[in-house]
């Protein structure tokens, strides 16, 4: 391929020659035709010929590595040099190898001479390799890029060898490393040398001695170096220009090629610089049917090349082409222009001065220069500026506003087309500009009302010149990505920067946009349409807070005033009459409950979040709307909290906040993942749904709003239940939290929101309403949390009161046990309640059953009831519960080990004759053992006759502990027998055994003997 | 010479593996050591609580091995009952004491001692109750322990048995074809024996229980002996 490299090249720059060595095998073979008369005849060669080609071409390279040299010592470009020793070394392998091949033909034909021209390449390599040698200095040299880049890319091609370009690649970048390896080739190339020459050396002396006697055989290969020499000269500026990209992408053989193709086309447009240096060449015979080519390529180019070219070679030729082939009427107006002058400033002229700029010429040019769109090679923004000039150029030849809108349509089109990645951002600019362009549009659309725009309406039935006018495109879809664009800009800014900020105020113009098409659209579009740009238009709206309308909830504007409340009213409304999609009305039922929230319409937003059903099926919608109905959630949360809903707020916000992974679920930011990595690829979509940060909901305000809420629910419920075997949690995290801070061996004053939180809940364990209320309405967490809400002082209030009620009620629950009667003045004293709350707090805990009490009301007193579970009852309950656990837990393990069972039967033997004479008599806890209901008393006995195996079970456990042997009916919490001390079974009828148990153990001395009366 | 550990104890929750560990080491060190317990909270009530424990010779013995494996606490009879031992506990005052003691008697208020039928409070009992409970649970645990473990060691014993009967079963097989034997291999490498849950805490647990029971016991037994009287009374 190296060769294939070095021919087109060096060779002839016809195109066709090129392709004609494309199709060759990438064999060595491809070496053959060194020049173009061989080529013609190379069907008849023999194998002497080939051979000794092969051998010629490799010799040549070498020498060509060689001469090289030369010109490197010109810049002082050692490291060139010493590649050059890297690169000989390589090939002179291969020279070895191919001499080997061609021994045979040798011996054959020239009865075993060696052919000159291979001798005096040895010689040649040795006297160079010697002279380097001595030369050390040249092997550590300094870098010189530029020819470094266009060997690399030599060797690259030359030696299809990856690795040795990314050995070369090293070298670059570790120079230590570069002339270290350069002093290895070097050193094994002379080793080798040496080696190889031992073979030859009576030849070679012979041939030192008289050089000349084979020079007729090398003239021709001189000639051919000398080709070839010239022809890297000629490369050399175009070297880095051509040759910088590719280091990148060396591995790829397919790009290779396409690199190759590339400097075809580059040499043919640079037919002068070859003809100059290549004519000072002693290389007559060529030059003529050289020239003869390159004149042929540049008349071609002529009739192509008059394109200006701007950066890529590629992109240059495929619009070339395009244009070529197509422009035939406009293509004198090209100007052209040379290619020296790199980035010309000038714009390109669509029409000449003469031509007649008709609408029907605008278009077809419009169409051209669009047909290129979203192809490989198009440069992007070259086509936006064809595009701006071409709508200058219809507007000053006022073609009309349909042709404009046709024009800008398609230019804002290619503007989005700019940024090739969907997730990344475009550039502000051009942001900036789509913004005035969009906004363009939509005033020329505005003032041209017979004109129909729509994707509906193909490009053939358009009509531009006469009305009804008729335009193909959607400006809907514009505004909609020039949406989700700004979205994308605000995203990638930095959210604290001053960046973000300033793109911020775009807001107001992207608004002012999608209120123009609104109106447009209302006048013009289908209800489909109409829909979706007041979904548009809602989400700019939603999460808004409007003071006006905030003032109009409380009464305080007229209900006529309009507001973003009345304003978002219209348009959901709209859309849940017109919309067919189910998205479009999921989300703007979200975004009216969001905004009514927001605005403290409380009973409406809950209603409609009622009414709307989404709790069922949000699941199976979209992730963003998933998101969506999650800050809604959190929003209808804040406001029930706000309205102190206590319990509302709780349950809106217990999803959200009970995996802690709150911030995640709103999309406010990427929490690390514990299990597994996310791919790059996840990361980026999961970017891609963040919210903006504008939009964001404080996380920190929504777990204090929950925390609290959850206290004040969680605190009097705890103090209610406190002896339930079985206490349900009503919320997780709000029980981490409390753990969390009894695990801390000392507890300090609380800092963070959250240790505020749960020392006003330890506050309020005690009733101290007043400490927990100083806990939560601080400074400190005012400007933390309470002042984040649009009516701080409200909110404050709302929870102090809250937070004295609930006190109140753990209180009561608390040490009701305490007291005979309270007097309800008294309590509304120490809660600093009105006699009235008070009143109605207590009222329902009695209605409720929470307190065993009534009220008195003449002395207005609350007398407490002394009923049963007194809270001892309920702990020994309890205990009998967590004893039912263990004698289960035992039981399976002596369902499990044989030998128990054999040990047990002894000792069931033993325990049974001492039973009764034992002092104390054991509590036996009874399972009803899958049985239904309770049983009558005869069962009883005899049940617990046959389950000995339980009371020995005890024995293992705790023999001859307990006191009392019960029998326990978990089912029914009653107790049936009880066997007193010294094992007699006391007789009574079940309430009164239940009381005579109670007695005995519950030390209730006067109402125990009353009872036993 | 003699050696007294002295322990402060509430409710009587004494028996901790602590305990166990300084106590056998006073004894191994010094033979006579034994361990008072004395509970200044029932003392401050009247009931003057002061007892003397020992370790007895087999969890002596025991603790030695620091194996509490269930074989090795059957094999030596080892249960919570046997943990300690208690000792009598006689307090000799001397004359002088006694006969200050006689004239702080006669000082007494007359009214003062004579609410025997007083059953105490309720909240020792509610304590008690849930100290108990506290144990109970951990006791419970413990025995869900032991029996995972018992069925884990089931479990393996079973796949033991089939793997060996397999192997059987496949030598007679090679023997009836000529064949030499499979190699013998290691078979405690194949099921590696599943450590057994050292016992030591649930014994410990269920000597405290034990404990628990007894002064709640005794508590009832004085309410319901005033009881009986009560009864008698009317």
């Amino acid at each position: 391929m190296s060769s294939r490299f070095f021919m087109s090249d060096s060779e002839s720059e016809s195109s066709s020659d090129s392709e004609e060595y494309n199709k060759e095998p990438v064999g060595i073979s491809a070496f053959t035709f060194s020049d173009e008369e061989e080529d013609q005849k190379r069907i008849v060669r023999s194998a002497k010929e080939k051979r000794y080609e092969e051998l010629n071409n490799i010799i040549k390279n070498i020498k060509n590595y060689k001469k090289n040299r030369d010109m490197s010592s010109l810049l002082t470009s050692n490291i060139y040099k010493s590649l050059c020793i890297f690169c000989s070394c390589l090939s002179f392998e291969d020279l070895c190898k191919a001499y080997q091949k061609a021994l045979n033909v040798v011996k054959k034909e020239e009865g075993g001479k060696i052919p000159g021209f291979f001798l005096r390449c040895l010689v040649d390599l040795e006297d160079y390799i010697n002279q380097v040698w001595e030369d050390k200095d040249g092997r550590f040299g300094s870098s010189h890029i530029l020819f470094f880049l266009e060997l690399l890319l030599v060797s690259c091609v030359g030696f299809k060898c990856v690795y040795v370009v990314i050995d070369l690649f090293l070298f670059i970048f570790n120079r230590k490393n570069m002339s270290k390896n350069n002093a290895k080739s070097l050193t094994t190339l002379r080793q080798k040398l040496r080696k190889y020459t031992r073979d030859f050396e009576e030849e070679i002396r012979l041939f030192r001695e008289n050089p000349d006697a084979e020079d007729s055989d090398v003239e021709k290969d001189e000639v051919d170096e000398d080709d070839d020499d010239s022809v890297m000269d000629d490369d050399e500026p175009l070297g880095p220009a051509a040759f910088k990209k590719e280091p990148s992408i060396p591995k790829e053989e397919k790009k290779v090629v396409e690199s190759e193709s590339d400097l075809d086309s580059d040499e043919s447009d640079w037919p002068s610089d070859s003809d100059e240096t290549s004519s000072s060449s002693e290389d007559d015979r060529k030059i003529e049917g050289r020239t003869r080519e390159t004149f042929l390529k540049k008349k071609v180019d002529d009739l192509e090349g008059e394109k200006t070219k701007k950066e890529k070679i590629r992109d240059k030729r495929k619009t070339k082409k395009e244009k070529g082939e197509s422009d035939d009427d406009t293509k004198d107006g090209w100007q052209s222009v040379s290619k020296k002058a790199a980035i010309p400033r000038e714009k390109p002229k669509m029409f000449g001065k003469d031509d007649e700029v008709t609408i029907p010429a605008v278009v077809k040019k419009l169409s051209e220069i669009m047909a290129a769109r979203g192809k490989k090679g198009t440069d992007r923004k070259e086509q936006i500026e064809l595009l701006h000039e071409l709508f200058n150029i219809a507007k000053e030849n006022t073609l009309g506003l349909p042709v404009q809108i046709k024009i800008q349509f398609n230019l804002i089109m290619s503007i989005y087309d700019y940024n090739p990645s969907v997730s990344d951002p475009m550039k502000v600019d051009f942001w900036e500009k789509i913004l005035v362009k969009i906004d363009e549009l939509l005033d020329m659309l505005a003032i041209t009302p017979e004109l129909a725009i729509g994707e509906h309406i193909t490009e053939e039935s358009e009509s531009l010149e006469k009305p009804p006018y008729r335009v193909r495109g959607c400006v809907l879809t514009i505004v909609e990505r020039m949406d989700e664009e700004f979205i994308k800009l605000l995203k990638a800014c930095d959210a604290h920067s001053n960046e973000y900020v300033v793109r911020l105020r775009d807001e107001i113009q992207t608004c002012k946009i999608i209120d123009k098409l609104l109106q447009y659209e209302e006048e013009h579009g289908m209800p489909s349409d109409i829909c979706r740009i007041y979904l548009r238009k809602i989400e700019h709206l939603y999460y808004k807070y409007d003071k006006k309308a905030a003032k109009q909830v409380k009464g305080e504007l007229p209900e006529a005033e309009v507001t973003s409340l009345n304003e978002m009213d219209r348009l959901c409304k709209y859309i849940f009459v017109r919309d067919n999609t189910d998205r479009l009305r999921t989300r703007a039922v979200l975004c009216h409950i969001y905004h009514m929230s927001l605005h403290d319409k409380w009973y409406e937003a809950r209603d409609l979040m009622l009414m709307a059903h989404l709790q069922e099926t949000i699941q199976h919608s979209d992730l963003p709307t998933q998101i969506l109905y999650n800050r809604t959630m959190v929003q209808l949360g804040l406001c029930a909290f706000r309205h102190g809903n206590v319990k509302e707020a709780h349950n809106a916000l217990l999803d959200i906040q009970s995996g802690g992974r709150a911030k995640e679920l709103l999309a406010q930011g990427l929490l690390p993942q514990r299990q597994y990595e996310r791919t790059t690829e996840q990361e980026k979509q999961e970017k891609q749904r963040q919210i903006p940060f504008h939009q964001h909901i404080n996380l920190e305000m929504l777990e204090c709003v929950y925390l609290v809420s959850a206290m004040l629910i969680e605190i009097p419920y705890m103090a209610a239940h406190e002896f339930d075997a079985r206490r349900r949690m009503i919320s997780k995290s709000f029980h981490h939290q409390l753990k969390n801070s009894e695990r801390q061996s000392l507890v300090g004053p609380p800092e963070s929101m959250r240790e505020h939180v749960v020392a006003a809940s330890k506050a309020m364990r005690n009733g101290n309403w007043n400490l927990c209320r100083s806990l939560l309405l601080n400074d400190k967490m005012n400007a933390k949390v309470w002042d984040l809400f649009h009516e701080a002082e409200k909110v404050r209030l709302m929870l102090g009161r809250k937070i004295q009620e609930e006190s109140l009620r753990t209180y009561l629950f608390t040490y009701s046990h305490v007291y005979d009667s309270i007097s309800l003045v008294t309590l509304s004293e120490m809660f600093e309640l009105p006699y009235g709350t008070v009143h109605a707090i207590i009222s329902k805990l009695i209605i409720n059953e929470e307190i065993m009490a009534s009220l008195d009301e003449p002395t207005s007193c609350l007398v407490m009831h002394r009923t049963e579970p007194s809270s001892l009852q309920s702990l020994s309950l309890q205990l009998a519960d967590k004893l039912y656990n263990l004698v289960e837990n035992n039981e399976r393990i002596l369902d499990q080990k044989p030998f128990f069972s054999r040990g047990m039967q002894l000792l069931r033997r033993n325990l049974k004759s001492d039973c009764c004479s034992r002092e104390a008599v054991t509590v036996i806890v009874r399972r009803p053992s899958g049985m239904k209901g309770e049983r009558d008393e005869k069962t009883e006995e005899t049940e617990s006759e046959k389950g000995i195996s339980l009371w020995d079970t005890k024995q293992l456990l705790y023999a001859g502990s307990l006191s009392f042997l019960f029998v326990y009916l978990p089912k029914s919490k009653s107790l049936r027998k009880c066997w007193g001390p010294s094992g007699d079974v006391i007789q009574a009828g079940p309430k009164r055994l239940k009381n005579f148990v109670y007695i005995f153990f519950f030390n209730e001395m006067l109402r125990s003997i009353w009872y036993l009366i | 010479m003699q050696m007294m550990l002295m322990k402060s104890t509430q409710l009587g929750n004494f028996i901790t593996t602590q305990l166990l560990e300084s106590q056998y080491s006073y004894q191994t060190s010094i033979e006579e050591s034994v361990v008072l317990i004395y509970d200044p909270n029932k003392t401050a009530r009247g009931f003057l609580s002061v007892k003397a424990y020992r370790l007895t010779p087999e969890a002596i013995s025991v603790v030695q091995e620091r194996d509490y494996t269930p074989e090795v606490l059957r094999k030596m009879r080892l249960g919570y009952e046997n943990l300690f031992q208690e000792i009598k506990v006689v307090i000799k005052n001397s004359h002088l004491l006694n006969t200050l003691l006689c004239e702080l008697f006669e000082m007494m208020p007359s009214t003062e001692g004579q609410q025997f039928l007083d059953l105490g409070t309720m909240s020792t009992l509610d304590r008690q109750l849930r100290c108990l409970m506290e144990y109970v649970d951990d006791l419970s645990q413990e025995a869900s322990k032991f029996n995972n473990l018992q069925r884990q060691l089931a479990k393996q014993q079973q796949e033991k048995h089939k793997y060996l009967q397999k192997r059987a079963a496949e030598n007679a097989q090679r023997q009836s074809r000529g064949e030499p034997p499979l190699p013998e291999e290691d078979i405690n490498k194949q099921f590696k024996p599943i450590p057994p849950i050292p016992r030591l805490d649930a014994m410990i647990t269920s000597g405290q229980i034990t404990n628990y029971c007894k002064q709640i016991s005794q508590f009832c037994n004085q309410s319901l002996g005033k009881l009986y009287v009560s009864k008698a009374l009317q």
